[in-house]
């Protein structure tokens, strides 16, 4: 599964990183080229430098990474024939599963391949994936895409409605995975498809919690134990560097603009009493020049301490002054993934041997 | 009763670890309270579980994981699976049941006296419920919950746990979640696909959290790859997590090889003076004493060699040790394109990590997550979020290990051409709490992050 060599060769698939919303999987094919919003790459120029470097364009409009496949990388990459599985996912039902070296794992169906790749990955060529899709197209796509990522010996691909035709194997499988629309109609099949000399298991992947109180009624209905249910999901944090702002500096500014204001005051009461030495005043004039400097003086308490720059409060002092420290923080992105599906798992328990079972 | 012979059970494919219970197996069993505990499994010898009784260990010895026994007398009989009841409605409420009312006649001695006589747990329920004057008006579901908190007190039965590394990981998180630094199964469970352990690869860990780690990765590995593990102890540690997974030594110690920081070190030289060879007529003690140190001497030349060779797939840490020395320090050993993940307990020193790595070109993507698992109870008619959860399964940092072209980065004068187009227009995509001085600073400090896309979304 994939080139496990320090280099890129021709005909390696690498994963090319433009930026975390563009990643996308290449077939290093020396002669074509690669154009993208971060320039222009040949392939050629690609063979026989590390993975994991970084590569700038041919025309100066910036750089990618190239990097070895894996399948958390592949999930990201990959194209979309249907919805799939994220890694919080997969890697929980993995686990559940207990799938590991050697497993021998159903799942049905194979959609656009997340799941198989990790679990192909998991369970090395020791041990087996049996995977079905009722969508002909989607079965030959994946078929061919497992052959090109060298999983071949690994997965046996087949075209099948498993919920009206079910298994392939009898007695044969660790763990069964069902994403499917269905999947109470296919889970007397995987259980005819478990081992039941070991310990067994199942994972239902439905959206909606009425797909999975039917399933778990038809577990129970054919005799799994342990049903439970689980979800989960990754909340991404986001790093900003913030400087809490000392408040003696919001203490200074706010001194300093009362000065000013007091300042100004003085400054117009001085004008004021120049002008009535200068010329005999009219009473009306005079109201309306108090109105007027009292609007003024009103405009400007409104004025925020924020929106007088340090600069203006004082040059002098804030250069002397060291700068706040920084400190990262971090906080929950916005915008995350709030539901993907309902996890149902369940287990088998293994006959008993037969020795010990004798009552007294 | 057949014991089977313990080469036939490890002859199988996956021999790195028996599937069936075998003398020696510290093996978890699940009690009838619900909580899992490990009890030594030895041959003749006798288990004893407290309250629910005693057996002995040969009855178990030979048989698969996960089925569940009922203790009479010093006799295990295997109980059939358990399925869930579908709960009748009824017109029954709770209206007229009151708390603190008189309903039990049978008192706790007569109870007692029950259970010393040998009385079948569920007669001993039947009676209770028989002489309980407001049984009858509980709901249906009421009723089920009662009798099933009296079958967790008097029942005599247990199940075996297969140790998986689930099983073994959800027992830890709910014995003692501080020993394991927190780390829940579905966290467990990312860490080992973010750094995309697998049968064969190499990976080196750094791991206090009692041998969590180091027991998921050599599960994963299935006996066929490389795992370095270093630590703060002179030897490597007995890891208590370990014990429970029942590999086999010989397996393990083909592909686990440990160094501490000292050693870890390739300055690192022994403080021990070189003994000279020449000396002759030493006792057969002495001789066999020289041996056994030039062996350790050799194993630990060994792995050094190994370590320093690099081209690692990844490395884990979890560890209070500060992160970015710990990165320092073994960077250089992971491969082009290798992942780096970093677990802990809290947000703080991860936050402070991503911080300065988005700065190091050799990191790619530093990420955090934190980890959030629900689970429910799906009793019929009666599905709904447990009520007691774990509030974080903690945070994980990921990145990839890139290898920097300082000439490739190119990109800086294009993007601020844009970005000062961008200022024109008066949009400020720095955050507003961020004062104006630094709005500067962070286009400076862009230009040396490896990640273009914050480049462009700012820019």
């Amino acid at each position: 599964m994939w080139s496990s060599a320090r280099d890129i060769a021709a005909g390696d698939l690498v994963i090319i990183w433009q930026t975390r919303e563009l990643i996308q999987p290449l077939l290093i094919t020396p002669g074509k080229d690669l154009n993208s919003r971060f320039g222009y790459y040949r392939h050629a120029d690609l063979v026989g430098i590390p993975y994991g470097s970084k590569v700038g364009s041919r025309n100066g409009k910036g750089f990618i990474h190239v990097l070895r496949p894996t399948p958390e990388l592949w999930t990201m990459a990959l194209p979309h024939r249907t919805q799939i599985l994220y890694l919080a996912d997969i890697a929980f039902i993995t686990s559940w599963l207990d799938i590991k070296r050697g497993s021998s794992v159903i799942e049905a169906g194979t959609g656009s391949g997340s799941f198989s790749h990790s679990v192909a990955r998991t369970i090395g060529s020791v041990g087996h994936l049996w995977s079905y899709e009722f969508h002909e197209a989607r079965a030959n796509k994946a078929r061919e895409e497992f052959s090109l990522h060298g999983m071949a010996d690994i997965v046996t691909l087949t075209h099948r409605n498993v919920c009206k035709d079910g298994f392939t194997v009898d007695d044969t499988v660790d763990a069964v995975f069902l994403d499917l629309p269905a999947p109470w109609d296919a889970i007397e099949h995987a259980k005819k498809a478990l081992k039941k000399t070991s310990p067994a298991r199942i994972c239902c992947f439905s959206p909606c919690m009425e797909q999975v109180l039917r399933t778990v009624s038809a577990l129970n209905d054919s005799g799994f134990t342990d049903i439970t249910m689980f979800e989960t999901l990754l909340r991404p944090h986001e790093v900003h560097q913030i400087s809490p702002q000392p408040l003696t500096q919001a203490v200074e500014k706010l001194k300093k603009l009362e000065q000013k204001r007091e300042d100004k005051r003085q400054h117009q009461i001085a004008r004021s009493s120049k002008r009535k030495r200068d010329d005999l005043p009219e009473t009306d004039t005079d109201n309306v020049g108090g109105k007027r400097l009292r609007t003024q003086e009103s405009a400007e308490e409104d004025v925020g301490i924020r929106d007088i720059p340090n600069a203006v409060v004082d040059p002098g002092q804030s250069a002397s002054q060291p700068l706040p420290i920084k400190m990262p923080v971090s906080k929950v992105s916005p915008d995350v993934r709030g539901h993907t599906s309902y996890l149902t798992f369940a287990r088998l328990v293994p006959t008993a041997p037969s020795s010990v079972t004798i009552q007294e | 009763m057949d014991i089977p012979d313990c080469e036939d059970a490890t002859s199988a494919l996956n021999s790195f670890k028996v599937t069936t219970i075998q003398s020696g197996h510290t093996v978890l069993l699940r009690l009838p309270s619900g909580e899992t505990k490990g009890f030594k499994v030895e041959k003749d010898a006798t288990v004893s579980i407290g309250r629910v009784g005693s057996f002995r260990a040969n009855e178990l010895i030979g048989h698969p994981y996960g089925l569940t026994y009922e203790i009479r007398g010093k006799e295990l009989t295997v109980q059939p699976p358990h399925t869930l009841q579908e709960v009748e409605e009824t017109d029954a409420t709770n209206e007229l049941i009151n708390d603190g009312e008189f309903v039990q006649p049978l008192t706790l001695g007569e109870i007692e006296g029950l259970k010393k006589s040998g009385v079948h747990a569920s007669d001993i329920i039947k009676a209770q419920i028989e002489q309980h004057a407001n049984y009858s008006m509980k709901t249906e579901y009421s009723k089920e919950k009662y009798k099933q908190r009296k079958e967790a007190k008097y029942s005599k039965t247990f199940s075996t746990v297969e140790p998986t590394i689930y099983n073994v990981c959800d027992h830890w998180f709910k014995k003692d979640q501080n020993r394991i630094r927190d780390i829940r199964p579905d966290t467990l469970s990312q860490i080992l696909n973010l750094a995309n352990v697998r049968p064969g690869g190499r990976y080196i860990v750094v791991d206090e959290a009692s041998g969590l780690l180091v027991s998921a990765i050599l599960e994963r590995l299935g006996g066929e790859g490389r795992l370095i593990s270093i630590c703060d102890v002179d030897s490597p540690p007995a890891y208590p997590v370990m014990t429970l997974m029942n590999f086999r030594k010989d397996v393990v110690t083909n592909i686990h090889s440990s160094l501490n920081w000292a050693t870890a070190q390739e300055d690192y030289t022994p403080a021990v003076a070189q003994e000279s060879s020449s000396e002759v007529g030493k006792s057969e003690r002495h001789k066999i004493r020289l041996d056994k140190r030039k062996n350790a001497a050799d194993t630990l030349l060994n792995a050094r060699e190994e370590l320093f060779a690099g081209e690692y797939d990844a490395l884990l840490i979890a560890s209070d040790y500060d992160p970015l020395e710990i990165l320092q320090n073994l960077i250089l050993y992971v491969a082009g394109s290798g992942s780096i993940v970093v677990q802990s307990p809290f947000s703080q020193p991860l936050t402070e990590l991503q911080s300065k790595l988005r700065l190091d070109p050799s990191y790619l993507a530093p990420s955090i997550t934190e980890s959030w698992l629900r689970r429910y109870q799906v009793l019929p008619g009666r599905t709904h979020p447990t009520m007691n959860t774990s509030g974080s399964g903690g945070f994980l940092l990921h990145a990839i290990k890139v290898y920097d072209d300082p000439n490739a980065s190119k990109v800086s004068s294009h993007r601020q051409s844009k970005r000062r187009k961008k200022e024109a227009d008066g949009d400020s995509s720095v955050p507003q709490t961020l004062e104006s001085f630094e709005t500067t600073e962070l286009e400076e400090e862009d230009a040396t992050v490896a990640d273009q896309a914050t480049l462009l979304v700012l820019g």
